[in-house]
C-alpha cells in the first residue's frame, strides 16, 4: 500500500544545501532537511539531474516514496559515483532538503550504502553554498 | 570597413585604459616554460576546472560578492536586485533549461575544455554544452547582431596574455547557481562588458583575471582574481554529455507552460 504521507526524519539543524542545476532557493528549502531510511526501486541517470527514488516503510506498514534530485552524471562520474553504486534493492540512508512544493522530492545530498561507505551525490563539488550577501 | 577597423581601434584602447587601472600580468612560476601553439603563442588547450578564486572562501561561494562592487549608479541598485516572487518561472528561468549566459555557465562546477589554433579560441563547458568561440585574428566586434546570453567576444595578446573582451550581452542573470540568497538574484544589464585576462603561471595553473563593467549598475569596473587549474586525467573521459531536456523536472509542475 502506498500512501504519500511524510515519513521524513527533520534534522534539526538546517546546514546550508548544495546548489542545483537550477538555483537551489527555487525548488528547495535550506530549512527543511530530511533523512530518510529505505529502498532503492528507480534511478534516472540523466541530466541536468540523476533522480533516485527510494521506497519508506512506515511504522504503521505502509510505504511512502521520496524521490531525490542528485548531481549530473558527468558530475558523479568525475567523483568515482558510477550508476551502479545506486542499485536498485539497496537499502540506503539518504539526506538532503525538501522541496519547496510540499511534494516527498528532496535534493541528495549523501547516501550511505549498504557497505558503510558514504557518497556525496549532491549537484555541487562543494558541501555548502551561500547568498553571498547583498 | 571603415566602421569595423575604428571599432577594433577602440576596443583595443578601451581595453588599455582599463589595463592601465592596476592590471600586471600574472607573474610565471621561475622556470616555467608554457607549451606553445605553432604561432608561438601560449597554449591553453586542455581540460580546465572552471575559474574559481585564488583564496579560497568555504564551500560554493558565489563567484561575486557585493564587498568587491563599486557603488551604484543612480537607478543601478534597482536593476542589479531582482526580488524573487515565488514562481520559479520568473525566478529561475535556468531551471526550465533557458541558457544560463556568461559568466554563469562556465563559473559552474564543470570541467571547461580549451582548444587553441592561431586563430580561434574555443572554450566549451559540460554544462549545457555551452561553446564560447572567440577569434584571435585581430577582428572587430560584429555590428549590428541582437545581444546574445553569451555576448560577442573577440581576443587578442599582450605578450603572453591573452585578453578577451566580450560585449553586446542581454540583460540576464549575473550570478551562477551558487548564489542562493531567497529573496533576490542579481541581474546585469545589457550594457554589461567583461574583460578576461588569461596566463599561464606555471604547469597547472592558469590565472584568470575576470573584469566586470556595467555603467548602466556600477560606477566603475571591479576585478575579480581566479584561476583555473588543468587537469589532465580528464582527458581520457572528456566532457560528458549534458542536455538539460534529456530529464528536466520543472519547479512547481509547470513544465512545458510557456515562459512568462
Amino acid at each position: 500500500m502506498r500512501k504519500r504521507l511524510p515519513s521524513v526524519v527533520l534534522l534539526a539543524a538546517a546546514t546550508a544545501p548544495a546548489y542545483a542545476h537550477h538555483s537551489f532557493s527555487a525548488v528547495f528549502d535550506a530549512t527543511k532537511p530530511v533523512a530518510v531510511m529505505g529502498t532503492i526501486v528507480r534511478v534516472e541517470w540523466m541530466n541536468p539531474h540523476i533522480w533516485f527514488y527510494v521506497e519508506v516503510t512506515e511504522p504503521d506498514g505502509g510505504v511512502t516514496e521520496w524521490g531525490f534530485s542528485a548531481a549530473p552524471p558527468g558530475v558523479l562520474m568525475r567523483r568515482g559515483i558510477t550508476k551502479d553504486v545506486l542499485r536498485i534493492g539497496s537499502v540506503v540512508n539518504v539526506e538532503g532538503f525538501r522541496a519547496r512544493d510540499g511534494s516527498n522530492n528532496a535534493s541528495g545530498g549523501s547516501v550511505t550504502l549498504p557497505d558503510g561507505r558514504n557518497v556525496f551525490t549532491a549537484s555541487s563539488e562543494d558541501s555548502t553554498a551561500r547568498s553571498g550577501g547583498r | 570597413m571603415k566602421n569595423r577597423l575604428l571599432s577594433s581601434v577602440c576596443a583595443c584602447a578601451a581595453a588599455l585604459v582599463l589595463s592601465s587601472s592596476g592590471w600586471a600580468q600574472a607573474p610565471a612560476a621561475q622556470g616555467f616554460e608554457s607549451s606553445r601553439t605553432p604561432n608561438g603563442k601560449p597554449d591553453f588547450s586542455g581540460f580546465w576546472s572552471q575559474p574559481r578564486h585564488v583564496e579560497p572562501r568555504g564551500g560554493g561561494a558565489t563567484t561575486f560578492t557585493k564587498e568587491r562592487m563599486p557603488p551604484f549608479v543612480e537607478g543601478g541598485e534597482a536593476l542589479f536586485y531582482k526580488e524573487r516572487t515565488g514562481d520559479p518561472q520568473l525566478d529561475e528561468p535556468r531551471a526550465f533549461c533557458m541558457p544560463s549566459g556568461f559568466p554563469s555557465a562556465f563559473f559552474g562546477p564543470y570541467p571547461v575544455q580549451i582548444v587553441q589554433t592561431d586563430d580561434w579560441l574555443v572554450m566549451v563547458t559540460e554544462f549545457e554544452r555551452a561553446t564560447r568561440l572567440i577569434p584571435l585574428d585581430g577582428r572587430a566586434y560584429r555590428e549590428g547582431i541582437e545581444p546574445t546570453y553569451y555576448g560577442d567576444s573577440v581576443g587578442y595578446w599582450e605578450g603572453d596574455t591573452l585578453v578577451i573582451d566580450s560585449r553586446n550581452f542581454k540583460r540576464w542573470t549575473l550570478d551562477d547557481h551558487y548564489y542562493v540568497n531567497p529573496d533576490e538574484y542579481r541581474m546585469h544589464s545589457d550594457a554589461f562588458r567583461t574583460i578576461e585576462r588569461l596566463t599561464r603561471v606555471d604547469a597547472s595553473t592558469l590565472s584568470y583575471e575576470f573584469t566586470v563593467e556595467d555603467p548602466k549598475i556600477f560606477t566603475e569596473s571591479w576585478t575579480e582574481e581566479l584561476q583555473m587549474t588543468l587537469h589532465p586525467e580528464w582527458d581520457e573521459t572528456g566532457l560528458y554529455e549534458f542536455h538539460c531536456q534529456e530529464n528536466n523536472r520543472c519547479p512547481g509542475g509547470e513544465c512545458g507552460a510557456e515562459l512568462k
